[in-house]
This record gives structure tokens, sequence and C-alpha cells, in this order.
């Protein structure tokens, strides 16, 4: 396993070089990304912030290897991910980040443990019998074990965004990515899940956010935005 | 015990889509148990009734010889290629089954206790039977309801009536049996028959040669070289060699060659329906991984590769498979065992035991695994080959194509004036094209095959009609030996009601070839030129006329064994051993007759020199048409009574219905079994409808919640459903209906050449289109009513959750 709690490893942890990304459109090629140069250290709070269409959801895809650059460089924890195969990208994915959606994207048919453990089962990073007491455990941590034998659509919108999160930690990534996690959700809820991402920051793990919401950029170690393909601010402290 | 996710994931998902997992189980199970059934229903077949039949020895020739006695069979028997040669004779009687008289035929055995050819097997009683006993064949003493024991009674062609004691039932599976012929059967000894008054000679032998049993070749060479070097040399007359059985090579059982001519049918049946049942898993499956992909973009985006995609679907498919093929295993035995009954209560054998080869075990354990799989594959490969970008953002792209079907877009705008509802079941309807053409196919082919079979129905009905031509009376009476035509025919003119009668004159002769060689045998028919009860349908050339003499109008039937014949040129017949050449003027249609050669009466009567004498008086109460089948019953009454009183004839009388009923009962075992194929795969189409309906509602989840909100009624929801359901039906109705001429075509010729090796006078059945059309639109309601109520009773909820 590739799993390191970042210890011996240099600072940084992401790096973009120079990232395009162009989608084909009937009018031809359509730059959503027009060079993005970032990098992002361990442990940190990033948020990214930006107009709808300014490309948060392309740069972050492209990120976690949903979908590729047309060039440019992806370097995370020194793997060029711009240069992997699908499948070879799926695996370091599987072990190395966790990938929360907007709309939370659980499997319907599995109840909420097997949602986390079937990660863990395709890349089979725990003993068989270890899984379920994970899985436990990771819905404890986000507050919803008693829901555990329950499916996904018996419980609330922010309760499912809950065991997504669950399952981007359950092969222990370092690193979670999430593309407006709370976009879905009333503000109340909103806040809730913003709680757990910020426990997972003091546990460690470093964490990119795409959102709409400026509230929520302001308790970001940092905060970048986008418009029209580029980031506009380079280096925004939070408070 | 733990289990992966994965395949809690897979069986969850079967366990939630019960009704489409089904679905796909049910098509893999009838399209391998329809294999299974005819596969297996014909080895118990051939292995039961060509096994016994073998068992028993069969002879390989027929040699009809004028009366004999034993000794010359001895002399036969001397001969270096011959194995044995058994003397019989066959008398046709009447019996009495308690209320009416039945034709019976009594067939004399020279040694019940050493029967080398064509054995009997003994069922009850003594094998033996002695001097005014008989042994019954099984179907007939169950046919008459008589045991062991018991008293037949029997009326003889000289009117006098004895009772025989049916000393023994036996099994013979070398004849006709009861069933198919409508004549029961008995054997005798020569004392017997003396007894009842004939004289005692025999008047065929059943020979079986002592090498090259199946050569055809050979076997009939062997007949001419002891009717030229043993028979004819000892002073008898050979009237006739042959091979028994329709059409069979030698040694066969008498109906292999139809029965393995309907059998191949059937198994082609078979392998259309496996293809059908491949299509619906295609379909199927291609839903199942489309309304999926979302949820492979998923799985991939948290660490699967497509491998273990892949790898999960595939086991998917395999577990319906198997299912699939522990339904079809005893489903395919069920149906094997069925047929076999139906073939063993009609071709008189005995069912064996109902068991599986290990070859089609291992042909359906194949078939049920390969085909699902080998179907799959492409709509897996196709449905993990998509990017997970595309998978979990894109989902809606396929729904896109949909849009751009121009032609039928624009045909259906033209059809504006149709109800809402309906014209958004049609754009449906259009929706997925390559699913519609798999369900298209699938029901067009059920159709057309269902049609064929009517069809088929049809053509051998009107086939009958056509032989009906050449046995253009209501009653004819035979006159054994010949009587005088004009007394014969003014007697039967005496009758009331009767207003044509007809002698004709019956010989047999033999084609010889322009180089000298002798051909087939043929039945020679003297008859008036402007005879009224023959209506023949000229395929080539003329009909006789009043000048002819020499000139004769042949059939088809020989024109197809003789391929020198030809309409202008000339026939060379040996008569009597008289050698004529005549000028064949016409070509008549096949009449299930044999081979025939008509000629003129007078001129019959000259090469025979059995002038004015007739062979058969054929009768009608009408010139202008054919009386129904209790007017002909009494015409026959009248006719035998007439022609015993004037001792003219003690035969039974033919009617032309009871000819045809015989013909009708064969046939409608037949079509029976065809329509139950035609059965499968209608239920094949019908499973392929509903899976379709069922895809399409699930698809269209998001706009029947729309249509819902804005007031869409429950009845409205149903009927856009429906509409679709049965608008699939009726175009594959129509496809069915076109494609139905050229398959029912083939399928009435098949059953045709297997069934009487003539072609087929094809006739296409609209009655069978009508009643599909019935089906099809029932089974276009069916199969779209449980799809509907899924629609009716969708929530918001579940509608926004669709995404
Ligand atoms: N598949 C696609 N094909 C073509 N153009 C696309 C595609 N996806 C996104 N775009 C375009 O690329 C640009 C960036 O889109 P992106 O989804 O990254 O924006 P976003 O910042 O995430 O917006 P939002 O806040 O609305 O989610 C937009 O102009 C969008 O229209
Ligand atoms: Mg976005």
């Amino acid at each position: 396993m590739t799993k390191n709690n970042g210890s011996k490893q240099t600072e940084q942890l992401i790096s973009l070089r120079d990232l395009h990304k162009d989608y084909h459109t009937a009018a031809g090629p359509f730059p959503a990304l027009k060079g993005i140069d970032l990098s992002v250290d361990r442990g940190e709070f990033l948020t990214v912030i930006g107009k709808s269409g300014a490309g948060k959801s392309t740069m972050i895809n492209v990120i976690t290897g949903i979908d590729s650059p047309t060039s440019g460089e992806i370097v995370i924890d020194g793997a060029p991910i711009h240069a992997m195969t699908e499948d070879q990208v799926a695996r370091w994915r599987g072990d190395n980040m966790g990938v929360v959606f907007q709309f939370f994207q659980l499997l319907p048919s599995l109840n909420l443990i097997e949602n986390i453990t079937l990660a863990m089962d395709f890349r089979n990073s725990y003993p068989l019998k270890e899984r379920k007491e994970r899985a436990l455990h990771l819905l404890e941590q986000v507050g919803i074990a008693e829901h555990a034998y329950k499916t996904p659509s018996k419980i609330s919108g922010g309760q499912q965004q809950r065991v997504a999160i669950a399952r981007a930690l359950a092969n222990d990534p370092q690193l979670i990515l999430a593309d407006e996690p709370t976009g879905n959700l009333d503000s109340r809820t909103a806040a809730g899940i913003l709680d757990l991402f910020e426990q997972l920051v003091d546990q460690g793990k470093t964490l990119l956010l795409v959102t709409h919401d400026e509230d929520i950029a302001s308790r970001a170690t940092r905060t970048i935005t986008i418009a029209n393909g580029r980031i506009v601010n380079g280096h925004v402290d939070g408070n | 015990m733990e289990i992966h996710a994965r395949w809690t994931k897979i069986l969850k998902d079967m366990w939630n889509n019960r009704s489409r997992s089904m679905l796909v189980i049910l098509s893999i199970a009838v399209g391998v148990a329809a294999v299974g059934m005819i596969t297996n229903g014909s080895r118990i077949l051939k292995r039961d009734l060509y096994g016994a039949h073998l068992a028993g020895n069969p002879s390989q020739l027929n040699i009809y010889v004028s009366p004999f006695q034993e000794e010359l069979v001895t002399a036969v028997e001397g001969a270096r290629e011959v194995e044995h040669a058994e003397p019989r004779r066959t008398v046709g009687a009447l019996v009495y089954d308690q209320k009416n008289w039945e034709d019976i035929r009594l067939t004399v055995i020279p040694d019940f206790d050493d029967i080398p050819v064509n054995q009997l097997t003994l069922e009850a009683g003594s094998p033996t039977p002695s001097i005014r006993e008989v042994l019954l064949e099984r179907q007939s003493a169950a046919g008459l309801g008589v045991e062991v024991g018991d008293e037949i009674v029997v009326e003889m062609s000289d009117e006098r009536r004895y009772a025989l004691t049916v000393s023994g039932i036996v099994h013979d599976l070398y004849n006709s049996p009861y069933a198919i012929s409508g004549e029961a059967s008995g054997f005798i000894k020569m004392e017997t028959l003396e007894w009842l008054g004939e004289t005692p000679y025999y008047t065929y032998m059943q020979v079986s040669v002592s090498e090259n049993q199946t050569d055809k070749e050979y076997v009939l060479a062997t007949g001419e070289m002891i009717r030229d070097r043993i028979i004819e040399p000892a002073g008898y007359r050979v009237s006739r060699t042959d091979i028994p059985g329709y059409g069979s090579e030698p040694g066969e059982h008498w109906a292999q060659k139809p029965i393995n001519g309907f059998l191949l049918i059937l198994q082609i049946m078979s392998v259309m329906a496996i293809f059908l049942s491949g299509g619906l898993v295609i379909n199927t499956v291609t839903a199942i991984l489309t309304q999926q992909i979302r949820q492979i973009g998923i799985m991939r985006s948290i660490g699967a590769v497509r491998s273990q995609i892949t790898q999960m679907y595939v086991v998917n498919i395999l577990v319906f498979a198997i299912l699939g093929l522990i339904l079809a295993i005893p489903l395919g035995l069920l149906g094997a065992w069925g047929i076999g009954l139906l073939a063993a209560t009609f071709m008189n054998f005995n069912l064996g035991p109902i068991d599986i080869s290990p070859g089609l075990l291992i042909l359906q354990v194949v078939l049920a695994i390969v085909m699902p799989v080998a179907a799959a594959l492409y709509p897996i490969m196709a449905g993990t080959e998509i990017s997970i970008y595309d998978a979990v953002y894109q989902h809606g792209l396929m729904s896109k194509n949909a849009e751009k079907h121009g032609l039928i877009n624009e045909l259906l705008h033209k059809l504006r004036r149709l109800s809402a509802p309906i014209l958004l079941s049609l754009r449906n309807t259009f929706r997925n094209k390559t699913r519609l053409a798999f369900t298209m196919v699938t029901l067009t082919l059920a159709g057309a095959m269902f049609i064929s079979v009517f069809s088929t129905r049809t053509s051998l009905t009107h086939q009958i009609s056509e032989v009906a031509r050449y046995v253009n009376y209501d009653a004819a009476i035979s006159t054994p030996g010949g009587v005088n035509k004009y007394t014969a025919e003014r007697e039967a003119l005496r009758i009331p009601g009767i207003e044509i009668a007809e002698g004709w004159a019956l010989g047999s002769a033999t084609v010889i070839h322009s180089d000298g060689v002798e051909g087939t045998d043929i039945e020679l028919v003297g008859l008036p030129y402007d005879a009224a009860t023959i209506d023949p349908d000229m395929i080539e050339g003329r009909w006789l006329t009043q000048d002819d003499d020499w000139q004769v109008v042949v059939n088809e039937d020989l024109l197809d064994e003789e391929s020198e014949i030809h309409v202008g040129g000339d026939l060379i017949l040996k008569i009597d051993g008289m050698e004529r050449t005549y000028q064949v003027v016409g070509v008549t249609s096949k009449h299930l007759s044999g081979e025939r050669a008509y000629i003129s009466y007078s001129t019959f009567g000259k090469i025979t020199g059995r002038q004015n004498e007739a062979d058969t008086i054929r009768v009608r109460a009408d010139a202008g048409k054919i009386s129904n089948a209790s007017t002909q019953d009494e015409l026959a009454d009248l006719l035998e009574e007439r022609f015993e009183n004037a001792q003219l004839s003690t035969s039974s009388a033919d009617t032309q219905h009871a000819i045809f009923s015989y013909f009708t009962s064969a046939f409608d075992i037949i079509l029976l079994i065809l329509i139950i194929m035609a059965a499968i795969l209608a239920i094949v189409g019908s499973l392929g409808l509903t899976g379709t309906m069922g895809i399409n509602v699930l698809e269209r989840t998001r706009e029947i919640g729309v249509l819902r909100a804005v007031g869409a009624s429950t009845n409205a929801v149903r009927q856009v459903v429906v509409t679709e359901g049965v608008v699939v039906g009726l175009i594959s109705w129509l496809l069915g209906a076109i494609l139905s001429a050229p398959t029912g075509f083939v399928l009435g010729s098949a059953v045709v050449n297997a069934l009487f090796q003539t072609d087929l006078a094809y006739k296409y059945s609209f009655i069978g289109l009508g009643i599909w059309l019935v089906i099809i639109i029932l089974i276009g309601v069916l199969a779209s009513l449980a799809p509907a109520r899924n629609a009716v009773l969708l929530t918001v909820r579940e509608v926004l959750d669709y995404e």
C-alpha cells in the first residue's frame, strides 16, 4: 500500500502545472481551463470558489482523474495522474483519494455499510472480516451509525452526504476532494457537513472543496477563485 | 459468513429487479428448454421406435407374386443372397366393434413359432393362435375394446360371418397402426383362413437379404434377381417388388423419412427459439447496463477497475444462466416426455426411460452459459468502456441520440391530429431503436412462424382438396376380379339418386427405358376419356380425348421417377409381358396415388384382354357437385347392398370423405406439435415485449413524473404505456405478415415433403393472420400492463430520486 501519513514526505501534496482543458462542442473546442498552476500542501483545507461556469468542476474532475486534461501536468504525492491510464488512476484514486459528489452518488441497492465496504472491496484494502467493522466505525464518525442497515433512499439528503463522506474515507486516503458537497443541502445541514470536513482536516487530511458559498470558504485555510478558466487570486489567507 | 460487497450488490440488484431478472432467466430457460425438448424428444423417439423396429429384424423387400405356396419361399431362401423369405397373405374383412363394422386386415403367418423377419412382440395371451383364433395388434385390440379370450366377429368378402377367439395380443411395428390407418389388424394361421372360406395360398413375400442390407440398389437388384431366376421360371408372375415404407431406405421404419423430416423441422424451430432468446438477453442486459451506467461510473470513482466491473456483470449473467439452466433441464425433459408420449401413442411404440444423454446435457449447459454470456458481452464491454466522466455526469447523453430520428419524428408530426397520449406513445416506441429492433425481430419471427403453421394447415387442406379432384366421386365400390362394366354401371344407376356411374379398369405395368432396362412399376388406369369422377389438374399437355388410343396421360409422380418421360415423347410399357409404345400427351398433378398412367378404357381392354371389364365402379348423386358426408355414406350402403344382391361384388364401398378423414387426423397431430412450437416462440416474443416495456417505463420515469405533475390521470398514464405495447405489437404483426408469406411456403413445403415426398400446393392462411392479430394485440396489452402499473404507482419522490 502506498498510504502514508505525510511525515517523511515533502510538504507539497498536489501540484498542477499549466493545466488546460478543452471541451469538444458542436461549435468547436471550448476552453474550460486555460492554464491552471496550483500547489497544495499536506493538511491544507483549500476551497475553490467562482461563478457558475468558471471551471471549478472541470478542475476538480481533472484532479480526481475522473476527466482528463487536454494538456498540463497533475502530480499528486509524486504520482503523475495526467500520464496514467484510466484503470491506473482508478486504483490510485481508490487508495489515496476520497471523492464526494454534489448528488451523493450512493449505490441505491446497497445499505450504508455495504456502500462503504464496496470501496474497500474494489481495492482489497482491509481484510474481509474487518471491513464491516470499519464501515460501522466510519458511520459512527459521521454520526449516522443507527441507520447503518438502511438503503440510501430511506435517509435524508444530509445523511446521504455523510455516508458519501464516510465512503470517501473508506480506504483511509490522505486527500479528500468534494464538488459542492453542500450544494444540495439546506444551510443547517450544510453546516453539519462542514463541521465534519473540519474534523477531517484536524485529523491531518488534505481537503479540496469546491463551493459557491463564500461563508464556507471563509472557514478554509486557503481559498482560490476561478474565473473564466483561470485562477484569479493566487493566495488568500483564511482567518 | 462475510461476502464481498460487489457480489452483494449484484445479488441485491437481481433481487430488487426480480421481474426483470425473471425475464432474463425465463428467456434463457425457454430457448434452452426448447432445444432440450426437441433434441431429447427426437433421440428418445429414434431410440425407442427405430430401436424396437430394428430389434424385430425388419425385412428389406416385398415381392408381390401370383398365388403361391410355401415351397416357393423355400426356393427363394435357397439363394445365397437371401437371408430370409417369409410368405404372407393379407385379406381385408370387416370386424364388428359392438357399434359399427370396421375394416380389419387379417394377415396369414405360416409359423408363429418362427417368425424370422418383422417379428411381433407378444403383449398378452399365447403367441401361437390355433385354428379359429386370431392374434390382434394391440392398438386394434384397444380400439375394438377386446381382450384375450374375447371373441370378435368378422365378415368376409362373401358376406359370411365368423367368430374368432382372440388368443393373444401382439405389438406390430411393421405396419401402419390403427390410429393412423383406421384399419384393425390381426394375424391368423393358414388353416383359419381356409376355415374363413378362402383358398389357401400366399400373395407376397417379405425378404431380407444376406448382405448390403441398407443398400437400396443392391436390395432392388436382388429382388429382380429373385424374380427372374427363381419365381418367374417356376411359373409365377411377379406384379411388383418394393421397399416397404413411405420412401424409406431398406430396413428403415416405414415412416422413417417423414418422421425424420418432421423432426428436422422442429430442430430448426428450436434453433430459432435459442436465437430469439439470445436476442432477448442482449436486450435486457443492454437495458440493465444502460440503467447502471452512472453506478458503474461511481464504482470506478471509488477505485474499481474495468475488469472488476466486467467481472461483476459477467457473474451476474452467469447467475441468470445457471438459474435458467436449472429451469430449462426439467422443462426440456418434460417437453421431451410430452413429444415422446404423443409420438408413442400415435406411432404405436413403447416409450423407454425419459433420460437425458450426456451429450445433450453438455449442449444445454453450453447453450445456457455461452449463449447469454456471448449475448451480454458486447453490452457489458460497451457499458464499461464509457469514461467515468461521461458515466457520472453525462448519463443523459443516450437520450440525446433519441432526438435525431428525423424521419419517424417527421412522420409523427404529420400525425399531429392524434391525441397527445397516443402521440407520446408513438414517439416513445421509436425512442430506443436497437431495443425496438430486437423486440420487433422476436415478435416478427414468432408471428411469421405462427402464421406459417396455419398456412401449412391451409395448404395441406388445399392439397387434399386438390387430391380430391382425382377422387371426384361420392362412393366407389371395387369389383375384384372384374365384372362387366355395363352391367355394373346399369345396376348402380338403378339406385335412386345416383346420376353418374362409371366403371374403371385397373392394372399394373412396368416402364421400359429406351435402352430396354426395366424401370418403375406403375398403376395403369383405363377410364372413359370424358370420365366425370375425375377432374384432373393438368400441369402440362392435355387430358385424354375421344380419339386417343395409344395416347396416355401420366402423373407428375411418374415424371419424378422417370426423367426420360416428357409430353410429346414416347413411353414404353410392359403389360402382361408385352411391350408397347405409347405417346405421352399430358401430365397431371400429383395426387398421392403413386406413379400412374391413364389410358382410354377401350385400349386398356385391348391390351389386357379384359374387354368390357371394370374393377371399380365410381358413382355420384349429383353431376354438379360432390354430396355431403352423410349422403355419401347412404350411397355407399345402397351400393354395397345392390351389388351384393346382383352378385357383382361383396366389397364394402369407399366414400370420398372417409378416404380423407385419415389424412386429416395425421395432419392434426403434426399441426398440434407445430402450434406448440409456434406458441413457444410467441411466449419468447411476449417475454421480449414485456421486458422492453418495463425498460422503457423505467427510462421514462422522469417523463411520466412530469406527465403526472401536469395532471395526467392514472388512466392516461396507463394508456400511454399500453398504447406503446400495442403499437409495437401491430408493427411486428405487419412485418410478420410480410415475412410469413415466404416462411409459410418453406415450412409447408418442408412438412409436405417430409410426409408425402411431394411438392406443396401453397395456400396462405388469412385466418392464421387474423388469429395472430388478436393474439399480438393481447400480448401487447398484457405485456404492458405490469409496466403500466409500475408507471402509475411511481411517486413523485421516486421520480425525483431517479435523477
Ligand atoms: N461536458 C461539457 N461539454 C462542453 N462544455 C462543458 C462541459 N462541461 C462543462 N462545460 C463548460 O465548461 C465551463 C466550465 O464548466 P464547469 O462545470 O467546470 O463550471 P463550474 O464552475 O463548475 O460551474 P457551476 O458552479 O455551475 O458548477 C462552462 O462554461 C461549461 O458550460
Ligand atoms: Mg460545478
